[in-house]
């Protein structure tokens, strides 16, 4: 009931039909429902990323006793669909001397990156729209891209702030990206797999058998790393507002600077989609009796509510130094991922 | 162990500083929302400068007497005396307030003894064209007319009471046909 994946069905069936009747044959279907699919994904994002702005304006206000955007539309919710309006019609600018096709090339980079994780997260029953056997290592390879965006946008700003946060990013990103890896290795290590539609079915519909209860050091892991990853408070040194001014985007404008905006709150979801399906069961309900909701709505609930957390730490925890960040890096969370793989590779040997 | 002890307690802190943010959450903003909402001025809160009238007769309570004019302490009230030919008062002919240069010092409502002049809490009157700034007589009395007031001192008023019953003898005596327009007034009373 309600399922994406009967949605899914009818249009195979109804496409599959139009094409035998058109004479075409097997592999045209195919390029045309993948191509569906992917248009499908970039528009869910895309709304998701204006849902997702406008969100975290909300929460920042309500942690400050204010009420945010409240002129246009109910609540304010069509600000973000005003503010990207804005940002279509402004100028572009280059700045001179700066490295022109890196400067076009790094906003591109970080918004397709952020669009090329979904293919293999698992947004329901039966909606993934490529079950890789390399799942996990897929996700950690692509979102690594990010921080590849941001040297390269630093660099070709031809700026000392914009070169200064590319270069604390890459420092920063390359740190965690080591705990970040190993806190998911075990849970993949729990599984068994490392494809994403297994580790929904590993966990099952029941939540004591969720990882996040054997994984709990793990996820706090990933929760802290990530949020490291995305360059958010309290770990937002590339894009330290006083430092820094606004850190490696500080020369972009128009669309450009749009696309990193759109491409930072993405990333942040996908840490929440990321998170719910290794941890929190993806789309599977925490009772079986609870089934009668839709596994996508349980799906978008925990990964809100994954997003929701990181928003909160951001309104709560004053930024880190630099060295701090490096220290704890290697010093704490390096070592507790260790220790959290070992106790898992033995507690899953004995059981 | 003092590793671990201050991991542990670096968590508890973390945990905390969430628990305190978390309490601001569901708490009611406590901001306004500027347009729709306004903040009640106080009573003595000096705002624009406003003329005052007669909440019973509508008219001004000015006598272009001059005191205001010569207490501000910029210059920015500007006012040319008449003489009603019939009632024999002296009323303003024309009274601006260039607002390009008051300072809200409140002075001329200090030095006004007929409850004429008055730095009600208005503030909102913002505009792209400076010189609309200097507001007239019309202006002016339009503004004050929902202001409310209360006399002064009574040591003070006493001495306006005493001018102020040739004005309801003028008002019975004289069957004018718009009592409350002071344009109309002006307009007949041109003998300064």
């Amino acid at each position: 009931m309600l399922e994406l994946s009967g949605l899914f069905q009818w249009i195979h069936a109804v496409a599959s039909g139009l094409f035998s009747s058109l004479g075409l044959s097997e592999i045209f279907l195919d390029i045309f429902l993948m191509t569906l699919a992917g248009a499908a994904i970039i528009v869910f994002l895309a709304l998701m990323a204006l849902f997702l702005i406008w969100w975290e304006r909300k929460v920042a206000a309500h942690f400050q006793d204010r009420l945010g955007p409240m002129m246009t539309g109910w609540h304010g919710w069509l600000q973000t669909i005003a503010d990207a309006i804005k940002l279509l019609q402004k100028e572009d600018i280059v700045v001179a001397n700066a490295d022109r096709p890196v400067h076009f090339w790094a906003p591109v980079v970080a918004f397709a990156s952020c669009f090329m994780v979904y293919a293999v997260i698992p947004f329901g029953k039966g909606a993934l729209a490529a079950d890789l056997n390399i799942g996990i290592l897929y996700i950690l390879a692509i979102t690594t891209f990010t921080v590849i965006s941001i040297v390269m946008a630093g660099w070709a700003s031809n700026n000392k702030y914009a070169l200064l946060g590319g270069m604390r990013s890459a420092s920063q990103v390359i740190s965690y990206e080591v705990p970040l890896t190993l806190s998911l290795m075990g849970a993949v290590l729990m599984a068994g797999t490392l494809s994403m539609g297994q580790f929904v079915e590993a966990q099952g519909p029941y939540i004591w058998k969720w990882y996040i209860w054997p994984q709990f050091l793990g996820f706090a892991i990933y929760l802290t790393a990530s949020t490291a990853e995305l360059n958010r408070t309290p770990f937002d040194l590339p894009e330290a507002e006083q430092e820094l001014v606004a850190g490696f985007n500080i020369e972009y404008s128009g669309m450009k600077f749009a696309m990193f905006f759109l491409a930072e709150f993405l990333n942040m979801f996908t840490v929440g989609a990321v998170a719910t399906t290794i941890f929190l069961g993806g789309w599977q309900p925490p009772f079986p009796a609870l089934s009668f909701i839709p596994s996508w709505l349980w799906f978008l609930g925990k990964s809100l509510f994954i997003v929701f957390l990181i928003m909160w730490f951001k309104w709560t925890y004053p930024r880190v130094r630099v060295d701090h960040l490096l220290g704890f890096a290697w010093k704490v969370l390096l070592p507790l991922s260790f220790v959290n793989l070992i106790l898992t590779a033995i507690a899953v040997q004995i059981f | 162990m003092g590793y671990f002890k201050e991991i542990a307690s670096g968590i508890y802190n973390l945990l905390l500083g969430l628990k305190t943010t978390a309490k601001y959450l569901p708490r009611p903003a406590v901001t306004l929302q500027y347009p729709k909402e306004k903040m009640p001025m106080f009573e003595r809160s000096r705002g624009i400068v406003v003329l005052l009238s007669d909440p019973e007769t509508g008219e001004l309570n000015c006598t272009a007497c001059m005191l205001c004019a010569k207490a501000c302490p910029v210059a920015a009230i500007t006012i040319t005396q008449a003489k009603d030919p019939v009632t024999n008062k002296r009323y303003p002919k024309t009274f601006e307030v260039n607002n390009l240069i008051c300072c809200f010092c409140g002075l001329c409502e200090e030095a006004c003894n007929f409850d004429a002049i008055k730095l009600a809490g208005k503030y909102e009157f913002a505009t792209s064209d400076k010189q609309s700034l200097v507001f007239d007589l019309a202006k002016l009395q339009e503004l004050g007319r929902d202001v409310k007031y209360e006399k002064k001192r009574k040591a003070v008023a006493r001495k306006p009471a005493a001018k102020a019953e040739p004005k309801e003898k003028t008002a019975a005596a004289v069957p004018d046909p718009e009592p409350q327009a002071p344009d109309s007034a002006a307009g007949s009373g041109d003998t300064v």
